[in-house]
């Protein structure tokens, strides 16, 4: 079994990210697909946006671009289309992907161009304070809706699926093992593999719903997902916040996976 | 020299941009530009190139940085409106030091503006219009073989300085079919690899000259890239020394290079007593409105710059220690003219002559301009 | 009222209030008929990370960044921050600091506080500026007081004995700005700060135990920022969070090498060993940088 930390840059770790943050467990579970996929760090490009999720990519050894505010696909494209055999995955936030990138996002997934986009959603934006984002609940507390949101929250699987997304999946960062194997199906689907994470922000969100730390908002994300009740939900999380009053259902799983064809740019042949 | 051929400027774009190896073109539509992507598309795909028409203007450069970072020269046309939309994308390929074309046709504005009338009105935009402190280098052909030209040039100065570069010309410029005869082949300039004796690559530890060398995504060097301030080996910093040192050679390297990369034209100006700045299509007028003067004894001379960022000061002042009176004529509400008055320091009257009515400025308002300056006499 | 111009600096990291306790300081001045400007930096704000506040006044002021080395008094809220701005304050004058110590997490070494590379409690490098110094450990007063988020206003408290503000005005700021129904504590709090007196400060003590080596379970204590996921998760219990937020191995002998903690760690800071592996490096010996 290879370390997963061999991936890292280790010398910047540790990584950027509050304590109890779950965005680092979605990076570990991204890294185990990568192992078990065996692929080749030199043609591996994450390409990401602006926040906390998109910080991650600074700290594993692969060629990241750091690019600007939601426009990551619109980077992955240039990137996938002048070398095709990179293997190019999207690492962006719920903010970013939905909100300032929302325009590229449901074109790359229209083209159905051969990329992997891992939207990490934690339902708020953290890196800039705590303010209410596009997967924000109705009624939960932001720093911009400090008396609760009173707008409709984004299904972004059923959004991508209505722009033609190939393969769309939503996982919960509260489960390692389905992560890994979702995310390794999502990079070997021929065409635009769209994954939401279900992730955390404890120092906003479960600070301003009083939902509590990290281990506390990982216990809620397992009320959740029904699928992954098992090894977790059993014992000593406490002060369950019944959170369904926040968040519709989400469904989860693998949500479409269809073969199409792959688009590649007007080029010959 | 191939064979004489009638073709329009935009179509002169692409052709430069192809024979210096130009592979990669994302773009939207937008008028007057239009006809660059429509080329584009035909005869990419035939020499192993790629074309996409992206979802808007951001992220016709977003991919183009994308196309460019993976090895590949890449370029996107444009006006006004899209040129807005860049200016983001412009801010982070100066950063993250990605060569790339922008070709700005300009047309009226502000806004929407005037899509089919031609303008010089983003100039300053093409120099400023990203924020923070950022170098620009910036190119201004005025005819139909100097757009192939001024193409061919800004991928090489892209390159060689690992830097946007952009190409602004206007709606006449873009859409006037000339005679050209283009060459067989250009000079092409490739940006300088890393060296491959297997120390780690740092992607911005800078050459002498203050350009670092380039890697692309899948050769092998596993580096980051980031529009965050950043230190040698390419990761976020907030050290103020380190802060520094990144944008003060970010300046550097096109500042001092300054004399490679600006271009004038000095014409009749050995005993000019008035002298005409003008750019672009202005600078055709301006040649005829000299001849026609010339004619009738009025000493008349062009300074006309190719480049417009950096700005020629040395050429200005130096016209303007000879001339009594500098006209510069711009159609646009006057965005040189300032940079004139600053190289100049006095030492010449400065007119202008400036329009924004979406009509093009004709030698006889120039003509017309140089007499009222001269005494009447032309 | 000063015909100059007088500066402070707060300091703390985030989640000490030191934003509540810079607004309560200005409006006091302000409220004592000063002239007052503030301005604050809260940054990216990891939780841990450095916040700081300036404020200055007089009869007339016209910035409120205070320049270095001309701050009358720096109040801290976190050892390691009266160190770092220290430099702002003029010679001759005075630091306020809680002596409690919190090791940033995202510039976490070696959070262990024997081994980790952290400024000790020493009010001699005060002295040596010829600083007045007063310092307090107002975390320890105001836990006795009921709540430990107060111990902002213990800070406030000593910093009152350096300015010249009735305490009409102070108690007035401190009623107006601390969260409503915490009133009472944090007045408390104030007072208790006024009355502490340097000689009282008891050195925090070091007890190393628990750390004496699991096989296992390999902690890299440089990277784990102490959030308690793998604490809480562990079905066998053999992991705690203990007080200084540093993760523990409790009950070694329990661990079946499930992995729910190292899957679930977000900082890759848990490695597991298998039983058949020689005993791997013990705990107190992993220092920032090594390598498993």
């Amino acid at each position: 079994m290879t370390d997963i930390n061999t991936y890292l840059r280790e010398w910047t770790m540790p990584h950027v990210l509050c304590p109890g943050c779950a965005h680092g467990i979605v990076l570990r579970s991204f890294l185990e697909a990568v192992d078990q996929l065996q692929l080749d760090p030199d043609k591996l490009a994450m390409v990401a946006g602006i926040g906390c999720s998109s910080r991650l990519i600074g700290h594993v050894d692969f060629c990241t671009l750091h690019g600007t505010h939601g426009r990551a696909p619109a980077f992955a494209t240039g990137l996938k289309l002048a070398r095709p055999e990179l293997n190019v995955v999207v690492l962006t936030g719920d903010g970013d992907a939905l909100a300032i990138g929302g325009n590229h996002m449901i074109h790359a997934a229209r083209r159905n161009i051969d990329i992997t986009v891992l939207m990490l959603s934690n339902a708020i934006y953290g890196m800039t304070g705590g303010q209410s984002a596009p997967t924000t609940p109705e009624g939960a507390v932001a720093s911009t809706t400090p008396a609760g949101n009173t707008e409709p929250m984004f299904d972004s699987c059923k959004l991508l699926i209505g722009a033609g997304a190939s393969f769309v999946a939503r996982v919960f960062a509260a489960n390692p093992l389905e992560m890994t194997k979702v995310m390794a199906d999502g990079i070997t689907h021929p065409g635009f593999s769209f994954i939401e994470v279900i992730s955390d922000c404890p120092e906003y969100f479960g600070r301003y719903n009083n939902i509590g730390g990290g281990a506390n908002m990982l216990s809620w994300m397992t009320v959740q997902d029904e699928g992954v009740a098992g090894p977790l939900s059993a014992k000593r999380f406490v002060n369950h916040v019944p959170i369904t009053v926040l968040s519709p259902a989400l469904a989860t799983g693998v949500l479409e996976r269809e073969v199409r064809p792959v688009f590649s740019g007007i080029r010959e042949g | 020299m191939s064979d004489v051929q009638l073709i329009q400027g935009n179509e002169a774009c692409v052709r430069g941009a192809l024979a210096v190896g130009c592979r990669f073109y994302a773009g939207y539509p937008i008028t007057p530009s239009s006809e660059i992507a429509e080329q584009m598309v035909r005869l990419l795909p035939g020499i192993g190139g790629v074309f996409i028409q992206m979802e808007d203007e951001i992220a016709s450069l977003a991919s183009i940085i994308g196309a460019s970072i993976a090895g590949t020269k890449a370029m996107t046309a444009t006006s006004g409106p899209g040129f807005s939309l860049m200016q983001e994308h412009i801010g982070f390929a100066t950063m993250a030091e990605v060569p790339c074309v922008i070709v700005n046709v300009m047309r009226g504005g502000p806004s929407t503006g005037l899509p089919t009338s031609p303008s010089q009105g983003d100039v300053m935009q093409a120099r400023w219009g990203t924020h923070g402190d950022h170098p620009a280098i910036v190119l201004a052909p005025s005819s139909v073989g100097e757009v192939f030209d001024a193409t061919v040039r800004a991928f090489n100065l892209s390159e060689r300085f690992r830097t946007p570069v952009i190409v602004l010309y206007d709606e006449i410029v873009g859409h006037t079919r000339e005679s050209v005869a283009l060459p067989d082949s250009v000079e092409i300039v490739d940006r300088i690899q890393p060296n491959s004796d297997g120390s780690e690559f740092w992607p911005k530890r800078a050459a002498a000259d203050g350009v670092p060398p380039m890697s692309a995504f899948g050769d092998g060097h596993r580096f980051h890239i980031t529009g965050l301030t950043h230190g040698e080996r390419g990761f976020p910093t907030n050290d103020p020394q380190v802060a520094e040192a990144l944008i003060t050679r970010l300046h550097r390297k096109v500042e001092a290079h300054a004399e490679e990369i600006i271009e004038v034209e000095v014409f009749m100006m050995d005993d000019a007593e008035t002298a005409i700045f003008a750019y672009g299509i202005v600078g055709r007028s301006a040649r005829e409105a000299v001849l026609r003067a010339r004619a009738d004894g009025v000493k008349v001379g062009l300074i006309r710059p190719l480049t417009l960022w950096p700005f020629p000061y040395a050429q200005v002042a130096e016209a303007a220690k000879q001339v009594d009176t500098l006209v510069v004529a711009e159609m646009n509400l006057g965005q040189l003219i300032g940079e004139v008055e600053r190289a100049a320091v006095g030492q010449a009257e400065i007119v202008g002559y400036l329009r924004v009515d979406g009509e093009p400025i004709t030698p006889t308002a120039l003509l017309n301009v140089v007499a009222s300056v001269s005494g009447g006499q032309a | 009222m000063s015909e100059t111009t007088s500066g402070l600096l707060l300091a703390g990291v985030g989640g000490q209030g030191v934003l509540l306790a810079s607004m309560i300081v200005a409006d006091a001045l302000v409220r004592a008929g000063h002239d007052v400007k503030q301005s604050e930096v809260h940054g990216m704000a990891q939780r841990g990370g450095s916040v700081f506040g300036h404020i200055r006044w007089g009869s007339r002021v016209d910035s409120p960044l205070v320049p270095l080395g001309s701050a009358e008094v720096l109040a801290a809220f976190e050892w390691a921050e009266a160190i770092r701005w220290v430099p702002y304050v003029r010679d001759g004058g005075a630091v306020v600091a809680d002596i409690r110590m919190i090791v940033p997490p995202g510039a976490c070494s070696d959070r262990r506080s024997w081994s980790m590379p952290y400024p000790g409690i020493d009010a001699e490098v005060f002295a040596s500026r010829g600083l007045k110094t007063r310092l307090v450990d107002a975390s320890a007063i105001a836990t006795e007081l009921g709540n430990v988020r107060a111990a902002n206003n213990v800070v406030l408290g000593s910093l009152a004995a350096f300015l010249d503000i009735d305490v009409v005005h102070w108690e007035a700021a401190i009623e107006q700005f601390v969260p409503r129904g915490t009133e009472e504590v944090n007045l408390a709090a104030f007072r208790a700060g006024r009355e502490a007196s340097e000689a009282q400060i008891p050195l925090p003590t070091v007890e190393p135990e628990g750390f004496s080596g699991p096989h296992e379970i390999d902690i890299r204590h440089d990277w784990c920022k102490g959030c308690d996921i793998c604490s809480r998760i562990c079905p066998e219990y053999c992991l705690a969070v203990n007080g200084d937020g540093v993760l523990t191995v409790t009950n070694a002998e329990a661990c079946t090498g499930c992995r729910l903690c190292v899957l679930l760690c977000p900082d890759f800071a848990i490695t597991i060993h298998p039983p058949q592996e020689p005993a791997t490096v013990p705990v107190h010996a992993v220092q920032g940088g090594a390598s498993r």
